[in-house]
Protein backbone atom coordinates (compact mmCIF):
# COMPACT_ATOMS: atom_id res chain seq x y z
CA UNK A 1 0.00 0.00 0.00
CA UNK A 2 1.57 3.17 -0.56
CA UNK A 3 -0.81 5.66 0.98
CA UNK A 4 -1.65 5.63 4.60
CA UNK A 5 -5.04 5.00 5.58
CA UNK A 6 -5.94 6.29 9.10
CA UNK A 7 -9.08 3.32 9.35
CA UNK A 8 -8.17 0.46 7.39
CA UNK A 9 -7.62 -1.78 10.29
CA UNK A 10 -9.58 -2.86 13.04
CA UNK A 11 -8.11 -1.50 16.15
CA UNK A 12 -6.13 -4.54 18.58
CA UNK A 13 -7.60 -4.19 22.05
CA UNK A 14 -5.93 -1.76 24.29
CA UNK A 15 -2.73 -0.92 22.13
CA UNK A 16 -1.97 2.25 20.87
CA UNK A 17 1.14 2.58 17.86
CA UNK A 18 2.82 5.32 16.87
CA UNK A 19 5.30 6.10 13.84
CA UNK A 20 7.57 8.74 14.31
CA UNK A 21 9.40 9.25 10.94
CA UNK A 22 12.74 11.26 10.22
CA UNK A 23 15.93 10.69 9.04
CA UNK A 24 18.04 10.70 12.10
CA UNK A 25 17.67 7.40 13.43
CA UNK A 26 19.58 7.99 17.14
CA UNK A 27 17.24 10.69 18.06
CA UNK A 28 14.43 8.97 16.73
CA UNK A 29 15.42 5.43 18.93
CA UNK A 30 15.89 7.60 22.12
CA UNK A 31 12.38 9.31 21.97
CA UNK A 32 10.94 5.88 21.49
CA UNK A 33 12.66 4.68 24.50
CA UNK A 34 11.78 7.60 26.46
CA UNK A 35 8.32 7.09 25.11
CA UNK A 36 8.48 3.72 26.02
CA UNK A 37 9.59 4.21 29.91
CA UNK A 38 6.21 6.31 30.48
CA UNK A 39 3.71 4.82 32.66
CA UNK A 40 0.64 4.41 30.42
CA UNK A 41 -2.53 1.82 31.56
CA UNK A 42 -2.16 0.60 27.24
CA UNK A 43 0.39 -0.87 25.19
CA UNK A 44 1.99 1.07 23.36
CA UNK A 45 3.85 -0.16 20.11
CA UNK A 46 6.39 2.10 18.33
CA UNK A 47 7.16 2.15 14.68
CA UNK A 48 10.30 4.04 13.64
CA UNK A 49 10.68 5.15 9.94
CA UNK A 50 13.08 7.10 7.73
CA UNK A 51 10.61 7.71 5.34
CA UNK A 52 7.21 7.28 3.52
CA UNK A 53 6.03 4.82 1.66
CA UNK A 54 6.17 2.22 4.52
CA UNK A 55 7.07 -1.38 2.96
CA UNK A 56 3.67 -3.43 2.71
CA UNK A 57 5.62 -6.63 3.13
CA UNK A 58 5.50 -6.24 7.17
CA UNK A 59 2.58 -6.98 8.98
CA UNK A 60 1.56 -3.96 10.77
CA UNK A 61 -1.30 -2.96 12.93
CA UNK A 62 -3.47 0.02 12.58
CA UNK A 63 -1.42 3.41 13.03
CA UNK A 64 -2.83 5.81 15.76
CA UNK A 65 -1.05 8.93 15.36
CA UNK A 66 1.80 10.01 13.01
CA UNK A 67 4.99 11.91 14.12
CA UNK A 68 7.31 14.19 11.37
CA UNK A 69 10.06 15.01 12.81
CA UNK A 70 12.05 18.01 11.22
CA UNK A 71 15.56 18.61 12.33
CA UNK A 72 16.08 22.46 11.39
CA UNK A 73 19.64 21.71 11.43
CA UNK A 74 19.02 20.05 8.01
CA UNK A 75 17.18 21.35 4.49
CA UNK A 76 17.13 17.51 3.84
CA UNK A 77 14.87 16.06 6.73
CA UNK A 78 12.21 18.71 5.72
CA UNK A 79 12.74 18.04 1.92
CA UNK A 80 12.13 14.38 3.12
CA UNK A 81 8.83 14.94 5.13
CA UNK A 82 7.29 17.05 2.53
CA UNK A 83 7.98 14.19 0.14
CA UNK A 84 6.46 11.62 2.91
CA UNK A 85 3.72 13.89 3.35
CA UNK A 86 2.44 12.83 -0.07
CA UNK A 87 1.97 9.06 1.34
CA UNK A 88 -0.67 9.85 3.82
CA UNK A 89 -3.96 9.58 3.20
CA UNK A 90 -5.88 13.18 4.35
CA UNK A 91 -8.35 11.53 6.68
CA UNK A 92 -5.09 11.36 8.49
CA UNK A 93 -4.82 15.13 8.51
CA UNK A 94 -7.83 15.14 11.34
CA UNK A 95 -5.61 15.10 14.29
CA UNK A 96 -3.66 11.74 14.30
CA UNK A 97 -0.53 14.01 12.44
CA UNK A 98 1.92 15.65 14.49
CA UNK A 99 4.79 18.16 13.53
CA UNK A 100 7.78 17.90 15.70
CA UNK A 101 10.77 20.54 15.12
CA UNK A 102 14.59 20.08 16.82
CA UNK A 103 17.08 21.32 17.42
CA UNK A 104 15.49 25.23 17.55
CA UNK A 105 17.80 25.78 20.71
CA UNK A 106 21.32 26.44 18.40
CA UNK A 107 19.89 29.33 16.50
CA UNK A 108 23.31 29.26 14.77
CA UNK A 109 23.14 25.89 12.91
CA UNK A 110 19.36 26.16 12.25
CA UNK A 111 19.01 26.30 8.30
CA UNK A 112 15.31 26.04 8.41
CA UNK A 113 13.54 29.24 8.98
CA UNK A 114 11.04 28.46 11.50
CA UNK A 115 8.47 30.33 9.97
CA UNK A 116 8.95 27.59 7.02
CA UNK A 117 7.88 24.79 9.59
CA UNK A 118 4.83 26.88 10.61
CA UNK A 119 3.70 27.81 7.49
CA UNK A 120 3.73 23.53 6.70
CA UNK A 121 1.83 22.71 9.88
CA UNK A 122 -0.58 25.64 9.59
CA UNK A 123 -0.87 24.19 5.66
CA UNK A 124 -1.83 20.46 6.62
CA UNK A 125 -3.92 22.26 9.47
CA UNK A 126 -1.58 19.83 12.53
CA UNK A 127 -0.33 20.74 15.48
CA UNK A 128 3.69 22.01 15.74
CA UNK A 129 5.43 21.01 18.91
CA UNK A 130 9.48 22.23 19.44
CA UNK A 131 11.34 20.18 21.44
CA UNK A 132 14.96 19.53 21.65
CA UNK A 133 15.53 16.29 21.23
CA UNK A 134 19.15 15.95 22.45
CA UNK A 135 18.51 17.17 26.02
CA UNK A 136 17.22 14.45 28.33
CA UNK A 137 14.70 16.06 30.06
CA UNK A 138 12.88 17.97 27.01
CA UNK A 139 12.74 14.49 25.58
CA UNK A 140 11.25 12.97 28.74
CA UNK A 141 8.22 15.68 28.57
CA UNK A 142 7.72 15.52 25.11
CA UNK A 143 7.73 11.76 25.44
CA UNK A 144 4.72 11.97 27.89
CA UNK A 145 3.09 14.80 25.99
CA UNK A 146 3.17 12.69 23.11
CA UNK A 147 2.01 9.33 25.08
CA UNK A 148 -0.85 11.52 26.14
CA UNK A 149 -1.76 12.41 22.45
CA UNK A 150 -1.34 8.76 21.25
CA UNK A 151 -3.60 7.07 24.02
CA UNK A 152 -6.42 10.74 22.45
CA UNK A 153 -6.06 9.83 18.91
CA UNK A 154 -6.54 5.87 19.51
CA UNK A 155 -9.88 6.36 21.76
CA UNK A 156 -8.25 5.55 24.72
CA UNK A 157 -9.56 8.52 26.63
CA UNK A 158 -13.37 8.82 27.14
CA UNK A 159 -14.82 11.57 25.93
CA UNK A 160 -11.54 12.92 23.39
CA UNK A 161 -11.57 12.61 20.20
CA UNK A 162 -8.61 13.35 18.12
CA UNK A 163 -10.48 15.87 16.85
CA UNK A 164 -11.41 17.34 19.65
CA UNK A 165 -7.73 17.58 21.05
CA UNK A 166 -6.83 18.83 17.51
CA UNK A 167 -8.87 22.04 18.09
CA UNK A 168 -8.21 22.52 21.54
CA UNK A 169 -4.20 22.64 20.21
CA UNK A 170 -4.98 24.74 17.63
CA UNK A 171 -2.67 27.83 18.47
CA UNK A 172 -4.33 31.61 18.06
CA UNK A 173 -1.25 32.53 15.65
CA UNK A 174 -0.88 31.51 12.24
CA UNK A 175 2.06 32.43 9.83
CA UNK A 176 2.47 36.33 10.16
CA UNK A 177 1.25 38.42 7.24
CA UNK A 178 4.90 39.03 5.59
CA UNK A 179 5.46 35.07 5.08
CA UNK A 180 2.19 34.46 3.54
CA UNK B 1 12.51 1.84 4.98
CA UNK B 2 11.09 0.65 8.52
CA UNK B 3 13.28 -0.86 11.84
CA UNK B 4 11.30 -3.50 13.88
CA UNK B 5 8.81 -2.52 15.74
CA UNK B 6 9.33 -2.37 19.69
CA UNK B 7 6.62 -4.33 22.20
CA UNK B 8 6.29 -2.88 25.73
CA UNK B 9 3.33 -4.49 27.81
CA UNK B 10 2.83 -2.06 30.48
CA UNK B 11 0.05 -2.89 32.34
CA UNK B 12 -0.39 -0.62 35.39
CA UNK B 13 -2.68 -2.51 38.10
CA UNK B 14 -4.88 -0.17 39.01
CA UNK B 15 -5.76 -1.98 42.72
CA UNK B 16 -2.65 -3.35 44.64
CA UNK B 17 -3.23 -2.36 47.79
CA UNK B 18 -4.99 -5.37 48.62
CA UNK B 19 -1.44 -7.64 48.47
CA UNK B 20 0.16 -5.54 50.94
CA UNK B 21 -0.80 -5.92 54.49
CA UNK B 22 -3.37 -8.76 54.56
CA UNK B 23 -2.76 -11.35 57.65
CA UNK B 24 -1.39 -14.55 56.98
CA UNK B 25 -4.15 -17.01 55.82
CA UNK B 26 -6.26 -14.40 54.13
CA UNK B 27 -3.42 -13.46 52.00
CA UNK B 28 -4.08 -15.69 49.33
CA UNK B 29 -7.96 -14.49 49.12
CA UNK B 30 -6.74 -10.65 48.76
CA UNK B 31 -4.41 -11.84 46.50
CA UNK B 32 -6.91 -13.47 44.34
CA UNK B 33 -9.53 -10.58 45.09
CA UNK B 34 -7.08 -8.20 43.63
CA UNK B 35 -6.58 -9.90 40.60
CA UNK B 36 -10.07 -9.94 40.16
CA UNK B 37 -10.40 -6.11 41.08
CA UNK B 38 -7.66 -5.48 38.39
CA UNK B 39 -9.61 -8.08 35.92
CA UNK B 40 -12.62 -5.73 36.91
CA UNK B 41 -11.43 -2.35 36.78
CA UNK B 42 -9.27 -3.37 33.14
CA UNK B 43 -12.67 -4.71 31.53
CA UNK B 44 -14.08 -1.51 32.37
CA UNK B 45 -11.74 0.50 30.81
CA UNK B 46 -11.64 -1.96 27.69
CA UNK B 47 -14.94 -1.23 27.13
CA UNK B 48 -14.89 2.44 27.30
CA UNK B 49 -11.88 2.59 25.12
CA UNK B 50 -14.11 0.14 22.66
CA UNK B 51 -17.03 2.79 22.84
CA UNK B 52 -14.63 5.52 22.04
CA UNK B 53 -13.36 3.84 19.24
CA UNK B 54 -17.18 3.05 18.15
CA UNK B 55 -18.00 6.29 18.17
CA UNK B 56 -14.83 7.57 16.09
CA UNK B 57 -15.84 4.93 13.62
CA UNK B 58 -19.14 6.15 13.04
CA UNK B 59 -18.58 9.60 13.09
CA UNK B 60 -16.38 9.10 10.25
CA UNK B 61 -19.31 6.82 8.47
CA UNK B 62 -21.39 9.68 9.08
CA UNK B 63 -18.98 12.30 7.24
CA UNK B 64 -18.35 10.20 4.50
CA UNK B 65 -22.06 10.05 3.67
CA UNK B 66 -22.18 13.86 3.12
CA UNK B 67 -21.54 14.52 -0.63
CA UNK B 68 -18.49 16.29 -1.43
CA UNK B 69 -18.69 18.70 -3.87
CA UNK B 70 -17.25 18.29 -7.37
CA UNK B 71 -16.54 21.30 -9.07
CA UNK B 72 -13.34 22.80 -8.01
CA UNK B 73 -13.12 25.65 -5.73
CA UNK B 74 -10.59 27.87 -4.93
CA UNK B 75 -8.19 27.46 -2.33
CA UNK B 76 -9.07 30.60 -0.59
CA UNK B 77 -12.27 29.45 -0.74
CA UNK B 78 -11.74 26.30 0.95
CA UNK B 79 -9.83 28.04 3.56
CA UNK B 80 -12.85 30.50 4.51
CA UNK B 81 -14.76 26.79 4.42
CA UNK B 82 -12.51 25.27 6.70
CA UNK B 83 -12.69 28.47 9.05
CA UNK B 84 -16.54 28.15 9.00
CA UNK B 85 -16.58 25.21 10.18
CA UNK B 86 -14.14 25.00 12.80
CA UNK B 87 -16.07 28.11 14.30
CA UNK B 88 -19.01 25.93 14.09
CA UNK B 89 -17.01 23.30 16.22
CA UNK B 90 -16.14 25.78 18.40
CA UNK B 91 -19.79 27.13 19.16
CA UNK B 92 -21.16 23.43 19.52
CA UNK B 93 -18.82 23.12 22.42
CA UNK B 94 -19.74 26.33 23.92
CA UNK B 95 -23.11 25.39 23.85
CA UNK B 96 -22.90 21.74 25.12
CA UNK B 97 -20.21 23.30 28.22
CA UNK B 98 -22.91 25.85 28.92
CA UNK B 99 -25.80 22.91 28.83
CA UNK B 100 -23.52 21.30 31.12
CA UNK B 101 -22.78 24.18 33.42
CA UNK B 102 -26.75 24.47 33.55
CA UNK B 103 -27.34 20.56 34.43
CA UNK B 104 -24.86 20.54 37.16
CA UNK B 105 -26.39 23.93 38.80
CA UNK B 106 -30.24 22.20 38.62
CA UNK B 107 -28.65 18.86 40.13
CA UNK B 108 -26.47 21.14 43.38
CA UNK B 109 -30.18 23.19 43.81
CA UNK B 110 -32.48 19.72 43.86
CA UNK B 111 -29.65 17.90 46.15
CA UNK B 112 -29.73 21.71 48.08
CA UNK B 113 -33.48 21.29 48.20
CA UNK B 114 -33.65 17.90 49.60
CA UNK B 115 -31.00 18.18 52.56
CA UNK B 116 -32.69 21.50 53.42
CA UNK B 117 -34.73 19.75 56.25
CA UNK B 118 -31.89 18.47 57.83
CA UNK B 119 -29.51 21.36 57.98
CA UNK B 120 -29.70 23.60 60.79
CA UNK B 121 -30.26 27.67 59.92
CA UNK B 122 -27.56 28.18 63.10
CA UNK B 123 -24.09 26.57 62.40
CA UNK B 124 -23.64 24.87 59.31
CA UNK B 125 -20.53 24.82 56.65
CA UNK B 126 -23.70 25.11 54.13
CA UNK B 127 -24.97 28.87 55.98
CA UNK B 128 -21.20 30.03 56.24
CA UNK B 129 -20.41 29.54 52.58
CA UNK B 130 -23.35 31.68 52.11
CA UNK B 131 -23.26 33.84 54.28
CA UNK B 132 -19.54 34.52 52.92
CA UNK B 133 -21.33 34.45 49.77
CA UNK B 134 -23.43 37.26 50.63
CA UNK B 135 -20.57 39.39 52.07
CA UNK B 136 -18.06 39.08 48.70
CA UNK B 137 -21.15 40.11 47.04
CA UNK B 138 -21.72 43.10 48.50
CA UNK B 139 -18.00 43.69 48.31
CA UNK B 140 -17.84 42.81 44.54
CA UNK B 141 -21.05 45.85 44.22
CA UNK B 142 -19.55 48.14 46.05
CA UNK B 143 -16.12 48.38 44.15
CA UNK B 144 -18.01 47.90 41.24
CA UNK B 145 -19.60 51.26 42.06
CA UNK B 146 -16.24 53.22 43.38
CA UNK B 147 -14.58 52.11 40.07
CA UNK B 148 -17.79 53.76 38.41
CA UNK B 149 -17.72 56.69 40.77
CA UNK B 150 -14.21 57.29 39.59
CA UNK B 151 -14.57 56.84 35.85
CA UNK B 152 -17.24 59.36 36.20
CA UNK B 153 -15.06 61.63 37.56
CA UNK B 154 -12.18 61.06 35.40
CA UNK B 155 -14.49 61.93 32.08
CA UNK B 156 -15.61 64.81 33.88
CA UNK B 157 -11.94 65.77 33.96
CA UNK B 158 -11.22 65.23 30.63
CA UNK B 159 -14.54 67.45 29.36
CA UNK B 160 -12.96 70.22 31.20
CA UNK B 161 -9.50 69.47 29.47
CA UNK B 162 -11.08 69.26 26.44
CA UNK B 163 -12.94 72.45 26.62
CA UNK B 164 -9.94 74.37 27.99
CA UNK B 165 -7.80 73.00 25.26
CA UNK B 166 -10.56 74.45 22.84
CA UNK B 167 -10.69 77.97 24.78
CA UNK B 168 -6.91 78.03 24.65
CA UNK B 169 -6.71 77.50 20.66
CA UNK B 170 -9.21 80.00 20.18
CA UNK B 171 -7.39 82.35 21.60
CA UNK B 172 -4.30 81.75 20.11
CA UNK B 173 -6.18 81.92 16.99
CA UNK B 174 -7.35 85.69 17.78
CA UNK B 175 -3.82 86.47 18.19
CA UNK B 176 -2.70 85.17 14.99
CA UNK B 177 -5.15 87.24 13.50
CA UNK B 178 -4.39 90.23 15.33
CA UNK B 179 -0.47 89.74 14.45
CA UNK B 180 -1.11 89.37 10.36
CA UNK B 181 -3.53 92.52 10.94
CA UNK B 182 -0.85 94.24 12.01
CA UNK B 183 1.69 93.54 9.71
CA UNK B 184 -0.66 93.90 6.65
CA UNK B 185 -0.89 97.36 7.95
CA UNK B 186 2.85 97.68 8.93
CA UNK B 187 3.58 97.04 4.96
CA UNK B 188 0.39 99.25 4.05
CA UNK B 189 2.09 102.27 6.01
CA UNK B 190 5.52 101.05 4.15
CA UNK B 191 4.54 102.29 0.82
CA UNK B 192 2.47 105.43 1.71
CA UNK B 193 3.00 108.72 -0.12
CA UNK B 194 3.62 110.78 2.95
CA UNK B 195 6.52 108.51 4.04
CA UNK B 196 8.31 109.14 0.80
CA UNK B 197 7.89 112.65 1.10
CA UNK B 198 9.19 112.81 4.87
CA UNK B 199 12.42 110.87 3.58
CA UNK B 200 12.92 113.42 0.81
CA UNK B 201 12.94 116.36 3.35
CA UNK B 202 15.17 114.40 5.48
CA UNK B 203 17.76 113.84 2.96
CA UNK B 204 17.41 117.36 1.94
CA UNK B 205 18.22 118.63 5.36
CA UNK B 206 20.90 115.97 5.72
CA UNK B 207 22.54 117.33 2.65
CA UNK B 208 22.44 120.79 3.86
CA UNK B 209 23.91 119.59 7.41
CA UNK B 210 26.37 118.01 5.39
CA UNK B 211 27.64 121.07 3.30
CA UNK B 212 27.25 123.16 6.53
CA UNK B 213 29.61 121.11 8.47
CA UNK B 214 32.19 121.31 5.52
CA UNK B 215 31.93 124.75 5.44
CA UNK B 216 33.03 125.42 9.30
CA UNK B 217 35.67 122.46 8.56
CA UNK B 218 37.26 124.48 5.90
CA UNK B 219 37.09 127.90 7.59
CA UNK B 220 38.71 126.36 10.59
CA UNK B 221 41.54 124.49 8.49
CA UNK B 222 41.73 127.96 5.92
CA UNK B 223 42.23 129.98 9.29
CA UNK B 224 45.24 128.61 10.29
CA UNK B 225 44.72 128.54 13.74
CA UNK B 226 46.18 125.35 16.28
CA UNK B 227 42.71 123.65 16.49
CA UNK B 228 43.96 120.61 17.99
CA UNK B 229 44.63 122.68 21.31
CA UNK B 230 40.80 123.46 21.91
CA UNK B 231 38.37 120.86 22.39
CA UNK B 232 35.12 122.67 20.66
CA UNK B 233 37.42 123.39 17.61
CA UNK B 234 38.89 119.72 17.25
CA UNK B 235 35.24 118.39 17.81
CA UNK B 236 34.42 120.45 14.54
CA UNK B 237 36.91 119.30 12.58
CA UNK B 238 36.56 115.55 13.28
CA UNK B 239 32.81 115.51 12.80
CA UNK B 240 34.09 114.43 9.27
CA UNK B 241 34.58 111.01 10.54
CA UNK B 242 31.12 110.86 11.33
CA UNK B 243 28.57 109.86 8.54
CA UNK B 244 25.67 111.88 9.27
CA UNK B 245 23.63 109.85 6.20
CA UNK B 246 24.08 106.97 8.60
CA UNK B 247 21.14 108.47 10.84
Amino acid sequence: MSVLRPLDKLPSLNTATILLVGIEDALLQQLADSMLKEDCASELKVHLAKSLPLPSSVNRPRIDLIVFVINLHSKYSLQNTEESLRHVDASFFLGKVCFLATGAGRESHCSIHRHTVVKLAHTYQSPLLYCDLEVEAFRATMAQRLVRMLQVCAGHVPGVSALNLLSLLRSSEGPSLEDM
Amino acid sequence: MEEQPQKQAADQPADSGGEGGEGGPSQVAGAQEARSEDRMTLLLRLRAQTKQQLLEYKSILDASEEKTPEQIIQEKQIEAKIEDLENEIEEAKIAFEIKQLAIDRIRLSSALKKNLEKISTESSVLMDNMKHLLKLNKLVMKSQQESWDLEEKLLDIRKKRLQLKQASESKLLEIQTEKNKQKIDLDGMENSERIKIIRQNLQMEIKITTVIQHVFQNLILGSKVNWAEDPALKETVLQLEKNVDMI
